[in-house]
């Protein structure tokens, strides 16, 4: 007996909730076994390793439960109808839209990015799925059951921005609770140690004294949060981020409203970490804001000439800054 | 081909398409769905459990066909109730680990239904290079 790791049990065990909806029949007879089959086939995928095969094995799974589900349903429906045996149709579907809201909206989501302040890394017009699971606050028995994890610095973040809710954003994370900040002339330093950050794109149009070297004084587009922060949170000129937060800049450092301007995320607004584009399409900020009529004609004409087919299954990854220099 | 398609309307089998189960009424059976055929092959040779059959059918497709839990347990469950297979008994396999698994055998049925669609398809292909050597392609 080959020793389980720790994700693949997790996954096994979300699995065997999924399972739940195939219809009841199906499942009893059946639901052991197949979650035996996607237990070998997750250790074959682990034992391949390259993330390539991950994500089609992913994929595969995803559409093999979708397609089966439907007609496993379809086909105990029809049956039952033949059978001529009373039975709750309501109920029957009912459990399986709950399950697929489950899936859809606890584990994993599609969000469009319409913005570029992370351009060079993520860019206008990328729709990302985002997984919900991985940075999902715990609760007294989570961390035993889900793989769950703290945002590190580097990591890529999808959360609410404090100021309205209503809006997600995305980010990059530059300082974890306890961490000191400061830019000097467009670079970050952190904890005293300057930063030489792979990731970042330097195209600044107009020198900027509050963007480049921050901390300094609340300006006219610092936000009540902002200013907040620049009231409890500085101490010798550097951010001091305070425990159940994150300080957040963009890739796009000068073409970026981030933490500089609005202060800190709660961790608690955190909602996950992009998983890949699936489709990015090139089109203004201002269509990209939702569904409106001219950007439905828009995508139904160029939808070909206009995909950036290149994106398609590119994945934003985590980057680590190295800190060059000693203490300054 | 006629005689063997004789066999097929007496024997009633309801073996469905798995992703079109509904639109096809249950006494059309021939041509098999290729997830069916390709589970019919693997059982040809030897009893197997779910994954046996699985890691079978990728072997014999060169991993185009990688049959995913409920395609495979869709499918077994028509088949058996077509009486294509039928279950052996539950035994751990000595490969993998200690678990008992559920094991499938081939009926005699199944193994008539799998030589009729191989000769089905033996005809089609010398249908389709008839066509393809008159150089129209």
């Amino acid at each position: 007996m080959t020793p389980e790791s720790g994700p693949i049990k997790i996954f096994c065990r979300i699995y065997s909730v999924l399972l739940y909806a195939y219809p009841r029949e199906f499942r009893l007879q059946y639901g052991i076994a197949m979650q035996q089959l996607f237990r070998d086939r997750c250790r074959e995928t682990a034992r391949a390793s390259d993330r390539l095969s991950k994500l089609r094995f992913a994929t595969h799974i995803a559409a093999d439960w979708l397609t089966t589900t439907i007609s496993e349903r379809a086909v105990a429906i029809w049956s039952a109808a033949h059978k001529k045996t009373p039975r709750n149709f309501v109920t029957e579907w009912a459990v399986t839209i709950a399950i697929y809201l489950f899936a859809t909206t606890t584990l994993v989501q599609a969000y469009v990015v319409p913005t570029g302040s992370m351009e060079g890394t993520i860019r206008v017009g990328d729709h990302m799925l985002v997984d919900r699971l991985t940075y999902a606050q715990a609760g007294s028995i989570g961390p035993h059951i889900l793989p769950y994890h703290q945002p590190e610095r580097g990591d890529i973040v999808v959360f609410l921005y404090p100021e309205d809710v209503r809006q997600t954003y995305v980010k990059r994370v530059i300082g974890l609770p306890g961490d000191r900040i400061r830019l000097d002339r467009q670079q970050v330093i952190r904890n005293g140690r300057r930063l030489t950050e792979p990731y970042v794109q330097h195209i600044a149009t107009y020198p900027d004294a509050y963007r480049d070297n921050f901390p300094l004084t609340p300006e006219a587009n610092t936000t009540p949060r902002g200013r907040d922060m620049f009231a409890s949170h500085v101490l010798n000129g550097e951010v001091i981020v305070p425990p159940q937060a994150l300080f957040v800049l963009g890739d796009n450092r000068e073409n970026s409203e981030d933490s500089r301007y609005w202060g800190f995320v709660p961790r608690s607004y955190v909602i996950g970490k992009p998983l890949f584009v699936y489709w990015s399409y090139d089109a203004s900020t201002a269509d990209l804001q939702g569904w409106t009529l001219t950007h439905i004609l828009d995508v139904t004409e160029h939808f070909f000439t206009r995909t950036r087919w290149e994106r398609t299954l590119t994945v934003p990854r985590s980057q680590t800054a190295r800190e060059v220099g000693g203490a300054q | 081909m006629r005689a063997l398609t004789g066999t097929f309307e007496r024997a009633n089998i309801s073996v469905t398409d798995v992703f079109m189960p509904v639109t096809q009424p249950p006494h059309v059976s021939s041509p098999l769905s290729p997830p069916v055929f390709h589970i019919l092959l693997a059982l040809a040779d030897e009893e197997r459990h779910g994954y046996g059959i699985m890691q079978d059918v990728a072997r014999q497709t060169g991993n185009a066909l990688q049959l995913g839990p409920g395609t495979l347990y869709g499918c077994l469950k028509r088949m058996l109730a077509a009486g294509l297979v039928e279950e052996c008994d539950e035994r751990p396999d000595p490969a993998l680990d200690d678990e008992r698994r559920r094991y499938y055998r081939m009926t005699r049925l199944g193994k008539r239904v799998v030589r009729a669609e191989t000769e089905r398809l033996a005809d089609a292909v010398i249908v389709a290079r008839t066509k393809l050597a008159g150089g129209n392609v």
